[in-house]
Order: C-alpha cells, then structure tokens, then sequence
C-alpha cells in the first residue's frame, strides 16, 4: 500500500480523481435538481466528436473537446428552453450524430486506437500535472461560482419564472450553470471516459437522495461517497489490474442499487 | 395612486388572439379579483404584467414602468398557478420562504426570523423544516404565500392562491389577504374561481374571456346576464354564508 502511494502516477490519479469527484458532486446537486441527466449525456457524447475531430485537425483534442461540449450544452440548454421539441428527441439527434462524426474523424486518424479506447472509456492512471492543475483551477472556480451564487442558482431550479419575477437573471444562471457543467465533463473524460462521464455527474445526489432529502447534506454525503468510491477504485484496479474508470463505475452503480435495496426493504418496514 | 395601467392591450400565442383591447386600471391598495372561465385568458393576462409574454399591441405599465423594468425592482410578488407539486428540490419550506428575502440585505439570523414568523402567519410553522415537495398542494400554497409576503412588494400577483386550500378554509385565506392590504397598502390582482366567496374581499371585478368582459363591484358582476355573457352557459351561483358555524374553526387558524 505504502510502496504503491509513492508512484507519481498513482499519487496523480488520487489526487486528480478526488479533486473531479468534489467538482461533480457539487454539480449533482443540479443536474438532479432540475432533471438533467439527459443534458450531461447529451453533453459527454458531444464532447467524444470534439475529441476525434481534434486529434485529426492535430490541435488539442481537450481544446476541440471543450468548444464541442459547450456548444452541445447551449444549444440543448436552448432546445428545451425554447422549442415544443421534446428533449429527449432533439439530444439523441444531436448526440448521436456528434458521436458518429467522432467515429468517422477517429477512424481517419491514423494510430487511432490507443486514443479511441482513452476517449471512450478514460485512463485515470495517464493523467498528467497540467490535467490536475486545470482541474483544480477550475473546481476552485466552481467553488467559487457556487459560494456567490448558491442561492440564486437553487431559486432558479426551484421555480425559474418567480425567481425571474423578483429581479434575478435567471437566463444569466442557467446558461452559466450549463457551461460550468458541459466543462467539468470534458474534464471527466480523461478519467471515466465519454461513455461513463455522465455516471460521476448523476450518481452522487441521487446517491444520497436515497437517505437525506436537504441539499446541504445531500451535497455533502454525496461528495463523501464519491471521494470514497473513486480512491476505492483506483486501489482495487490497480492491484487487480481493472480498467479504472470502468470499474469506478460499476462500483458505483453497484452500490447505488445496494442504497436502493436497502431503503426499499430495509428501512420501509 | 395608479399602480397598474393596461391600455389597449393584444396578446396573441402562435397566431391566435388570446386578449383582445384589454383596458384596465387599478389603484394602489385595491384588491382586485380577475374571473372568468378555464382558458379564458386570466393567467396570460398576468405573465403579460410580469413581462413573460410580448404584447402584440397595447402598453402595461406597473409602478410606472414597463414590466422588464419593474421587476427588477424587487416590488413584485409573484405566485403562480398550482405547480408540479411532487417535484422533488431539495428545500424545506424555511428554505422557499428564505427565497422571497433573497434580494435583501439583511443577516442569516435576521432573514430566518422574519421568514419563521411569515410561516406563523400563514399557520405553516410547525413545517419550517419539513420537505416543501411532501407537503400537500394547500400547504405548498400557503408556504408561498409566506415567500411572496417577506419579499414585501408594493403589488402581487396570485393565480388562482386558493387551488387546494380546502373549501372551509378559502374565507380565512381572503381575510388574511385583506388584513395584509389593510395593514401594508399593498395591491393585490388575483385570478379565482371563487366567485360565490370572493364578494366581501374584493374592490373590483375583472370578468376576463379574450375580451374584457365586465369591471366593477361584485354586485353588479352576479347579474345574471354578466354571467352569462361571460361563462357562456347558464351558471347557477352558490353564495357562501360569512355566518356558516362550522367554518369558524378554520377563520381562526388562519388569522392567528
Ligand atoms: N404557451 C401557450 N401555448 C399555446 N397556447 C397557450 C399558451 N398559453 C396559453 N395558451 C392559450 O391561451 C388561452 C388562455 O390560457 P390561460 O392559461 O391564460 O387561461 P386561464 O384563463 O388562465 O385558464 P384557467 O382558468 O384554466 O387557468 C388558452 O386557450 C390556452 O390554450
Ligand atoms: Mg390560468
């Protein structure tokens, strides 16, 4: 255990997979508040065409990553704010066919595979000192993003036409709100991959849902359980030689449906 | 004083004409009841006061200003028609409450007792930090009345503020209504259905279908003939007693 905690990139991997549970936890909390998982699906797909398109053009892919991801968000965020379109139809257009532009991008690039496997399904372990420092920079300005703005963001989620009514930007948060969340998952690609990013960003409130209806101690309990989950998962697939994000993942998901049980049976009677 | 001026208003939904040459004025302090039937236009008469919906043609003035501009002002009271009850947020009802005051500046501790006293005067107290998402639809209600009345705004909207507040308790919430006028001058337009009980709250009536149907006192508006132009069908009315004993219990809990 010792001997493994002094690898750097073992110590990276922790500290970077800490880090990013705190920053989607905190953003849980909305993403289930106002029902947008759909959003933060829409957005990780989106983001695996940025990706490609980026190794092919050989520009940053986390750069393309982040313009594909962002624009993805706003135009969902607009869609379901503005169309009779349902949302559900208009994000699996718009997130199928961002990934079958990735497909066709990745499959020209050549070298493609060791990439296509990172992007889809993540590799905690290859993180990189510049990776943590942009997760850090920007947990610590979500940080402070939500400090100054808790209130008015949770008045927006609660109802977005009062909120309107007694003077707040409501239009300001919720766009904001949106990119906060399409740029934390571009981050979370690099550990969990496309695919199962959206999973990190859903799964802490409604994790803690299951025991605690107050956002404070849903915000808190789930950050915990996320922390706990991701330094869990990086020990056992490294000792076990396991895909980590995939097995973050499973764990985690395992253990929601373990709360679920629990609460059903157990705690009903 | 002139708090609210409509003048020759017209408001169309994608291409259809929902109000038509709406003329209204209403003074400062004056409890005004907006009726008429289902789809008759009431609730789009309100969002257009607040500045949801572009008017096709006419002005609104509120405060003196036009709605964009008058709600960044902080003086207007909004409570919608009945919401997605069960929907779950995370608040407690303190929490909704904390909501109205959230422009203030005032300290944590000050904010939460005069959010904790409008609770009592709603008899919601006892629910401070309950879930507001497990709440019934009446007790819902009243928490957002609580969140409207510490913003404490010069007008309010209500739509429809007595949907699931039980029969026997509708009179104790139109008192408590015209107590809070009497005591603050605040303005209040409400859109109710309630047209058998409204009659000794309110100053005007607003009889609403597309068209402005009727505007004056209750009694002219229980004319049969101004029901009937503007419900359409014979409409047969149930006045409510103020003497009805069973009632009485209700009139206190809510006046307390
Ligand atoms: N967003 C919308 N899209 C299309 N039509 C709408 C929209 N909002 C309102 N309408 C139409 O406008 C008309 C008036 O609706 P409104 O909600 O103002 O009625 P209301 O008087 O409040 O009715 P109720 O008593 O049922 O609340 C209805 O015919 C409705 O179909
Ligand atoms: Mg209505």
């Amino acid at each position: 255990m010792m001997e493994m905690l002094s690898i750097p990139f073992v110590q990276k991997a922790l500290i970077g997979g800490v880090v990013l549970s705190i920053l989607l936890s905190l953003l849980s909390l909305f993403i289930v508040v106002k029902n947008w998982s759909f959003i933060s699906v829409g957005i990780s797909h989106a983001t695996f065409g940025g990706l490609a398109i980026g190794l092919y053009l050989g520009i940053n892919p986390t750069f393309t990553g982040f313009l594909f991801a962002t624009f993805t968000g706003l135009l969902i965020g607009y869609i379901s704010k503005n169309s009779n379109l349902k949302e559900d139809i208009s994000i699996g257009i718009l997130f199928s066919f961002s990934m079958a532009i990735g497909i066709i991008f990745i499959m020209k690039t050549s070298n493609y595979t060791s990439d296509l496997f990172t992007f889809l399904f993540g590799d905690i372990l290859t993180i990189t000192s510049l990776d943590i420092k942009l997760l850090i920079c920007f947990t610590v300005f979500v940080g402070i993003y939500l400090f100054l703005f808790f209130n008015k963001l949770m008045f927006c989620c609660f109802d977005e036409e009062v909120a309107y009514t007694t003077g707040i930007k409501t239009n300001f948060y919720y766009y904001s709100l949106i990119v906060i969340i399409a740029i934390a998952t571009v981050l979370s690609v690099k550990l969990v991959g496309v695919i199962l990013a959206s999973a990190m960003i859903i799964l802490p409130a409604s994790f803690a849902s299951l025991f605690f209806w107050h956002y404070k101690k849903i915000l808190i309990f789930g950050s915990l359980t996320s922390v706990v989950m991701i330094i869990t998962g990086i020990f056992v697939s490294y000792y076990l030689d396991f895909p980590p994000g995939a097995f973050i993942v499973s764990l985690y998901s395992a253990v929601f449906m373990l709360g679920l049980f629990i609460k059903k049976v157990l705690l009903s009677r | 004083m002139e708090i609210l001026k409509i003048e020759n208003l017209t408001v169309e939904i994608n291409g259809n004409v929902i109000l038509d040459k709406i003329n209204l004025s209403i003074n400062k302090g004056e409890i005004v009841a907006i009726v008429g039937p289902n789809g008759g236009g009431k609730t789009t008469l309100l969002k257009s006061c607040l500045g949801f919906i572009k008017p096709k043609k006419g002005e609104i003035a509120i405060l003196s200003k036009s709605p964009k501009e008058a709600i960044k002002t902080g003086k207007i009271g909004y409570l919608p028609q009945k919401q997605d009850l069960n929907k779950e947020n995370f608040l407690s009802a303190l929490d909704v409450v904390l909501f109205g005051l959230i422009n203030k500046k005032l300290s944590k501790k000050e904010k939460k007792e005069i959010a904790l006293n409008a609770l009592k005067q709603v008899g919601m107290d006892r629910f401070a930090y309950y879930p507001f998402s497990k709440l019934s639809g009446g007790q819902q209600q009243r928490v957002s009345i609580a969140r409207v009345i510490v913003q404490k705004p010069e007008i309010v909207f209500f739509d429809e503020p007595s949907t699931g507040v039980d029969v026997v308790a509708q009179e104790g919430f139109y008192e408590f209504i015209k107590k809070l006028r009497d005591e603050t001058g605040l303005t209040i337009v409400m859109v109710s259905h309630d047209i058998g009980v409204i009659g000794s709250f309110v100053d005007k009536v607003v009889g609403l279908n597309k068209y402005l149907h009727y505007l004056g006192d209750i009694r002219g508006f229980l004319q049969r003939d101004i029901l009937e132009k503007l419900y359409g069908a014979e409409v047969k009315l149930l006045i409510h007693s103020p003497e009805c004993v069973s009632c009485e219990n209700f009139h206190l809990e809510f006046r307390k």
